[in-house]
């Protein structure tokens, strides 16, 4: 009776946390509905360091709930200590992503846990099949992957694990923050008034809501598609022709995108068009949601920002940093100098700062809770 | 009662002024305001002194082509909610032709305004039509 | 270390057929016809690079040129030359022209330009000869007749009498929609150079016309027009293959009249709408023309974009590489016997930015 409870009680939890202010309904797949129970096991398989070859590495290692269910890293470290080319996207609100990875290249949550298993610099499995074996092994697991899918444990497939896991990730969103409160709930002093000052920036000045789109209701802060804004891709401009030309034909005999793109930096910023091959999509990246962002630090594909300062200032300067070092051909379109102040950039990084959502807030020394603190301690 | 109301109408008719009547000459001149209001919005189209760069709106949308006023308001993914027709114009000049938000009383934007209707004239209402 | 073509395929030891790009699958699709090479070349126009004062200028149209040379020096195979379809300056001055020869020189292919009424009727096309040479030509490849046409005279009176000064004569002419412009025009003598160059190539050679104005009749308020389009057309009709490939357009267009086809070139510095959407016009497309897509309005190089063209057995597929839209190839369909686009042609296909203005 007590086990039924505590079953109704998370569902009911898992609802009242469903709907966010400022976030649409989580899309989910009919082939996956997601039930406590398929949470519970997907939260357990993120968190099995077993399913890497040192027995040390899990998804969480490089998407730890402690920390936004990021690593804190410029570029994510695997098995080994070896480490990738790619900053580790924050889980949270990744149920919203049309594509998964910074270079789109999975389509699914369900399709992107299949990766980073048989990466060899993240968890480095010899295969899919290693993992089942572990699982098949488990009579915790076992039990649990019954009372899911209703299979025995010979009939446990890899898809059954990122079915779970991908049930488990999308649960994991997050809006209320300051911002939603002020924008969608009407709170008017929600926010400071640096902050609006800078959502107003964000939405004129500085051109940012072109891809960091938001909603008459909700606000995802991505477009879901990918764009060259100067990152990587500048520091190689005399080399991008000779390396897209051999990238492309390496692809056509038969090389692995996903280890290629992870094993070596300069492949790495050659983006989208590493999984589409158009010209046109050469150092394009996809547009990251920003909720969370103060807590999600560094910045951009390549970890290589390390502040939200540093972020709007590479923007101002038209994609370049410094300010006069020569734009790649490829850019986007929407890229350009902005010739922001430095009151501007300040309320933009204040504004960005609102989109903490509650559950992953870091004290600061400024914003009106602080403010509150101050002014008790006087 | 008819030679009444008879009576009644030649007082109105001697009356000057009436807070609910308008005549021909009032149309005229009303019409030729607004033309004349037109024409300034189509010299700023096609000016460059909206912008600091030298483009013109008239450059991307000739005879206001592709301005589409009868589906605003609308949502507007460049404003990220439902916006107005003048908000866009105003999203022209800051960003293709690099200028300064024109205020939506400006007589600037009602010229730009009436210009860009009036190239439109005729066409039904589709109001959100994305 | 430069790699040459050669010793890059043979290093890679990779036969590009099957590769990713979409070249090789236009090749497939049209099977195995016998005669004449098959080749490509690249296609780039209406850049209108436009000066601000002194050494600014536009950076949306700087960008979006630069932008299509570079990708065009990634093309794989690479094609066997560049066309410029004609606008290259805004105002025709000589820091446009400069500023644009500047961007076009990275190209790393044997450029072809084609004269636009930009960069004409400041000083009618003086300058342009001495960075490109002749206002029109001819030239064989590969067993197909190229010809380059000035489509964008207009009558004498207009060019030479009606204008104060060569500047303003100019602004005149660069307003799309200007009610004091001329239409555009071959004009009797290049007609009659055309006659005799065509005279003596053999009627089933194929024959790709480079032309800036359409060559066509679609909307003369807007210029979309060439105003002896009928003996132009009457002067090419008699050959088996005939390809006319125009720019001015700024939009996707493409249509069959009699034996000939033609193809429109996108821009890369900005889109024109399509005239039907100039409620007073009454004009139209070409009925067969799906429009291009117009996915997000406000993205700088939305509808913008540059072409490559395959050459296969005399008939050309244009693809369209269209930024941050879908690309897409329009191409001689043999059945049909006119142009049409391989994914989108029939309603049912159409995708909403296609619908969207």
């Amino acid at each position: 009776m007590r086990w039924m409870l505590l079953l109704v009680s998370l569902g009911a939890a898992w609802h009242a946390a469903a709907q966010p202010l400022g976030l649409p309904p989580v899309p989910i797949p009919e082939d996956n509905p997601i039930t406590p129970a398929k949470v519970a096991l997907g939260e357990r398989l993120f968190n099995d360091v077993r399913f890497s070859s040192t027995g040390a590495v899990s998804c969480a290692t490089c998407h730890a709930p402690a920390t936004a269910f990021t690593d804190a890293r410029q570029v994510s470290v695997g098995i080994n200590g070896l480490t990738g080319t790619r900053n580790a996207p924050t889980v949270v609100n990744a149920a919203y992503n049309a594509t998964q990875f910074w270079d789109g290249r999975s389509p699914s949550l369900e399709d992107q846990a299949l990766h980073p298993i048989v990466n060899p610099v993240e968890m480095a499995m010899p295969s899919h099949d290693a993992v089942l074996e572990i699982i098949r092994a488990d009579r915790e697991y076992t039990r649990a992957f019954r009372n899911v899918f209703d299979v025995r444990p010979e009939q446990i497939r890899i898809e059954h694990v990122t079915k779970a896991i991908a049930a488990f990730e999308r649960t994991q969103v997050a809006g209320d923050s300051p911002f939603d409160r002020w924008y969608f709930g009407g709170e008017d002093d929600a926010i400071s008034d640096a902050a609006k000052r800078g959502f107003d920036v964000f939405l004129t000045d500085g051109r940012c809501v072109s891809c960091h789109t938001i909603e008459q209701d909700h606000a995802l802060f991505t477009d879901h598609r990918f764009h060259n804004i100067g990152i990587g891709v500048n520091a190689m401009q005399d080399r991008i022709g000779e390396l897209a030309k051999a990238f492309l034909v390496a692809k056509a005999q038969g090389i692995d995108v996903d280890a290629a793109v992870l094993s070596d930096p300069d492949t790495s910023h050659l983006g989208r068009f590493a999984v589409t091959g158009d010209l046109s999509e050469i150092g394009a990246f996809k547009t990251p949601t920003l909720r969370n962002v103060a807590v999600t630090a560094p910045y951009m594909h390549d970890g290589s920002l390390a502040t939200l300062r540093e972020v709007v200032e590479h923007y101002n300067n038209g994609g370049v940093i410094p300010a006069d070092a020569p734009v790649n051909h490829y850019l986007s379109g929407g890229i350009r100098p902005l010739n922001l102040t430095e009151q501007q950039i300040d309320d933009l990084v204040t504004f960005m700062e609102s989109l903490t959502s509650p559950q992953f807030a870091v004290p600061t020394t400024s914003g009106p809770v602080a403010a509150l603190d101050r002014r008790e301690e006087q | 009662m008819r030679r009444v109301f008879l009576a009644v109408l030649g007082v109105a008719a001697c009356t000057v002024v009436h807070a609910d009547e308008f005549t021909e000459a009032d149309l005229e001149r009303w019409a030729a305001q607004f033309e004349s209001v037109a024409q300034e919005g189509r010299r700023l189209w096609t000016s460059p002194e909206l912008g600091t760069n030298g483009v013109a709106c008239g450059q991307c949308h000739p005879n206001a082509a592709n301005t589409h006023p009868e589906t605003y308001p609308k949502f507007q993914k460049q404003l990220g909610r439902v916006a107005q027709m003048w908000e866009m114009v105003n999203w022209c000049i800051r960003n293709p032709l690099e200028g300064q938000d024109l205020d939506p009383g400006d007589a600037r934007m009602t010229a730009l305004l009436a210009y860009i209707a009036k190239e439109r004239r005729g066409v039904a209402l589709e109001p959100g039509k994305h | 270390m430069k790699m040459n073509r050669r010793g890059f395929l043979q290093r890679s030891g990779a036969a590009m057929a099957g590769s990713i790009l979409p070249v090789s699958l236009v090749k497939l699709a049209f099977g195995q016809e016998q005669g004449g090479q098959d080749f490509t070349f690249a296609y780039i126009s209406d850049s209108h690079i436009q000066q601000i004062s002194g050494a600014r200028f536009v950076r949306n149209w700087d960008q979006g040129l630069k932008r299509a040379v570079a990708e065009a020096n990634l093309l794989e195979p690479a094609p066997d030359f560049v066309v410029f379809g004609g606008d290259l300056a805004q105002l025709g001055t000589k820091a446009e022209l400069d500023h644009g020869a500047e961007m076009l020189s990275a190209l790393r292919y044997p450029l072809y330009c084609v004269m636009g009424e930009h960069d004409y009727y400041l000083d009618l096309g003086e300058y342009w000869s001495e960075l490109f040479g002749d206002h029109y030509y001819s030239f064989d490849h590969k067993g197909v007749h190229f010809v380059v046409l000035n489509s964008i005279l207009t009558y004498d009176e207009w060019t030479y009498e009606r204008w104060e000064t060569p500047e303003r004569r100019m602004l005149e002419m660069a307003g799309l929609d200007n009610p004091n412009g001329s239409p555009f025009m071959v004009g009797e003598r290049q007609r009659e150079w055309l006659r005799n160059d065509l005279a003596n190539v053999p009627r089933s050679t194929p024959i790709v016309v480079l032309s800036h104005s359409p060559l066509q009749k679609i909307y003369k308020g807007w210029n979309f027009w060439t105003e002896d389009a009928e003996e132009v057309q009457a002067i090419l009709a008699p050959f088996e293959k005939v390809t006319v490939l125009y720019g001015h357009v700024h939009q996707i267009q493409y249509n069959q009249i009699g034996s000939i086809s033609f193809h429109s070139a996108m821009a890369t510095a900005w889109p024109w709408p399509y005239p039907s959407t100039y409620a007073q016009s009454g004009a139209y497309v070409p009925v067969m023309t799906v429009p291009m897509n117009r996915a997000d309005p406000f993205n700088e190089r939305d509808a913008t974009g540059w072409q490559f063209v395959d050459v296969h057995t005399g008939r050309v597929a244009v693809n369209y590489t269209l930024y941050d839209n879908k690309n897409r190839t329009v191409a001689f369909n043999a059945a049909t016997g006119r142009p049409e686009d391989m994914e989108y042609q029939h309603p049912p296909r159409r995708i909403p930015p296609q619908a969207h203005y």
